[in-house]
């Protein structure tokens, strides 16, 4: 009998072994991979994102639990795709032009994954005409751009200006990071602004219902 | 040098922004004075008059140290910024580099080494170097460095996990190269070295898990930091620390107990709060909140001034030697140069003119 809380309980804890073991053992057991995503993946990094946004467990615990779920993701995205079953919605993320972080570019794309987005990790250092390409490429319905350093921060108005110009149906732009504030937002013209990797799930959410 | 003088520095109520990078990119062609020695050395200078500061600091260029690894590997040029490691380099990459640590360096590398020197032969200023701390240099060469970390705090070993095996090497291999680095700069006349860790903070390190009573931060941060200080201390040359990220108390506990001569926190600490943590020989720097600089919504030019006299005021409540300054390098930033430089005045209003120090 498939142990969808147990593996909700492995995500939390980033037990990788664990976590593909009881997807596989789920798989196995015909449950609806739908529910396996849902009751066990998507509600274990569900708990971590919000114990996260609460201070109660920090980035390292974020990434490992993230980790569990990537691995498990691989024993039920061939499962998924056989059944017709996509993410919700598809996020095109990267690092602006001249910035090399990646951490919290990574936190939010981790954190958009556990909540069933799909989502196409461009890296770091990423030139606009990237950004808009791969929005096109995958029909993406966000796009997430990320800069730490104040230098950078030229380089994302100028991502913003592109992918508008590029003039793409229906998607939406959030800028994050540390630097960023909700008046550079405005001012480059984002639809949201994501202070921390925590809240970003809840302002793609947001500006794709406006 | 000695650690004193410092303190000295501290009771005159120096002010010292760390901020070579706006006098660089006002030059015409910064890339190219950022490669030649003595043009740089010379912008090094131009920043400690602007700043009417007796010591020279270099740029804060943390891409140094990986950039010459990556080059006694072999690695191409063009790709050098974005290389990472994703499996082990072995112990023939460390043979390797402990062979090549005598070659030529590259160009960047040499112009920053040389400018030392230029400021050492050819100025009254006190100069100093600047290096990356092993930590934060293995940080830049693994994809997931937290990951790695956090598996070697639960107790993962080489052998359990690739990833840890690979930040174990990586974290000899940055050790190796910094330590060179400092030999170079001290050979080049530095009197001091700022040592930047800003990657060892709670983004890096979990806090719960240190809190379990792991040792990973003693490991991978103290251990290295040791070894720095001791290099520093054999040769009479000063260690100014500089952590910029979020730290738990334990972290600054940990820093200070090194002994450097100055301990540089970042904005997000309270360093009157701090001055309880650490020795009253440790002079805390710092921490205007210089990386806001560049937006006038978070730090409006008037509160510049606030901001300096509730630090200071804090600060002499609590008798712990202080310098004001910055909480990192103070960047340029395309379209808002004028108004960063604005505030970095602001921070040397009513300072005392420049005095040449007599270091000993």
């Amino acid at each position: 009998m498939a142990d969808l809380s147990a593996l909700q309980q492995a995500v939390i804890k980033g037990d990788r072994a664990n976590a593909v073991k009881l997807t596989q053992e789920a798989v196995n057991a015909k449950v609806s991979p739908k529910e396996i995503l849902d009751q066990g993946l998507v509600a274990g990094m569900a708990v971590v994102g919000a114990r996260f946004k609460k201070n109660e467990v920090f980035v390292p615990e974020v990434l490992i639990a993230a980790r569990a779920m990537k691995e498990a993701m691989g024993v039920l995205e061939p499962v998924l795709a056989k059944a017709g079953i996509k993410p919700a919605h598809t996020a095109v993320i990267g690092t602006v032009q001249g910035d090399l972080h990646d951490i919290g570019k990574n936190l939010v794309a981790m954190m958009w994954k556990g909540a069933n987005f799909g989502v196409i990790d461009l890296g770091t250092n990423v030139p606009p005409e990237k950004f808009v390409e791969a929005a096109k490429q995958h029909q993406a319905n966000v796009v997430g751009l990320s800069a730490l350093l104040t230098t950078t921060m030229p380089a994302m108005k100028k991502t913003v200006e592109a992918i508008k110009a590029a003039n793409l149906p229906g998607v939406k732009i959030l800028v994050g990071g540390a630097p960023i504030t909700q008046a550079f937002a405005n001012e480059v013209g984002a639809d949201g602004f994501a202070p921390d990797a925590a809240t970003a799930v809840d302002v793609a959410k947001k500006v794709l219902a406006a | 040098m000695r650690q004193s003088i410092f303190l000295e520095l501290a009771a005159q109520g120096a002010r010292l922004p760390i901020g070579t990078d706006m006098v660089l990119r006002e030059q015409p062609q910064p890339e190219a004075v950022a490669e030649d020695g003595q043009q740089l050395g010379q912008v090094v200078v131009a920043a400690a008059r602007r700043y009417r500061s007796p010591l020279a600091i270099p740029l804060m260029d943390l891409t140094l140290e990986k950039a010459w690894i990556l080059a006694m590997l072999g690695i191409a040029p063009q790709e050098r910024e974005t290389y990472q490691f994703h499996q082990p380099p072995g112990p023939q990459a460390l043979e390797t580099i402990r062979k090549k640590l005598a070659d030529p360096l590259p160009t960047r590398s040499q112009a920053t080494f040389d400018a030392v020197a230029y400021v050492a032969g050819q100025t009254d200023l006190t100069p100093l170097g600047m290096a990356i701390g092993p930590f934060s240099l293995l940080t830049k060469m693994m994809p997931d460095p937290i990951s790695a970390i956090y598996m070697a705090g639960m107790g993962a070993g080489p052998d359990d996990e690739v990833e840890v095996k690979t930040a174990l090497e990586l974290r000899t291999i940055a050790l190796e190269v910094v330590l060179a680095s400092l030999q170079r700069q001290i050979a080049a006349g530095a009197k001091a070295i700022i040592v930047c860790e800003p990657a060892a903070n709670i983004t890096f390190f979990s806090p719960n898990q240190l809190q379990a009573g792991s040792d990973v931060f003693e490991r991978f941060v103290m251990q290295p930091a040791r070894q720095i200080k001791q290099l520093l201390d054999q040769h009479g040359v000063q260690l100014f620390l500089h952590d910029c990220g979020e730290l738990m108390d334990p972290m600054v506990t940990q820093l200070a107990s090194l002994q450097p001569a100055v301990l540089s926190l970042g904005s997000s600490r309270r360093l009157w709060e701090d001055a309880q943590l650490v020795p009253k020989d440790v002079v805390l720097f710092g921490n205007l909140p210089s990386k806001q600089f560049y937006s006038d919504e978070l730090t409006p030019p008037e509160n510049v001034q606030g901001l300096i006299r509730e630090l200071t005021a804090r600060m002499r409540q609590t008798g712990h030697p202080f310098i004001l300054g910055s909480e990192c390098d103070v960047l340029s930033v395309e379209g808002c140069h004028e108004k960063i430089k604005g505030k970095v005045e602001l921070m040397l209003n009513g300072k005392a003119p420049f005095q040449p120090l007599h270091t000993g």
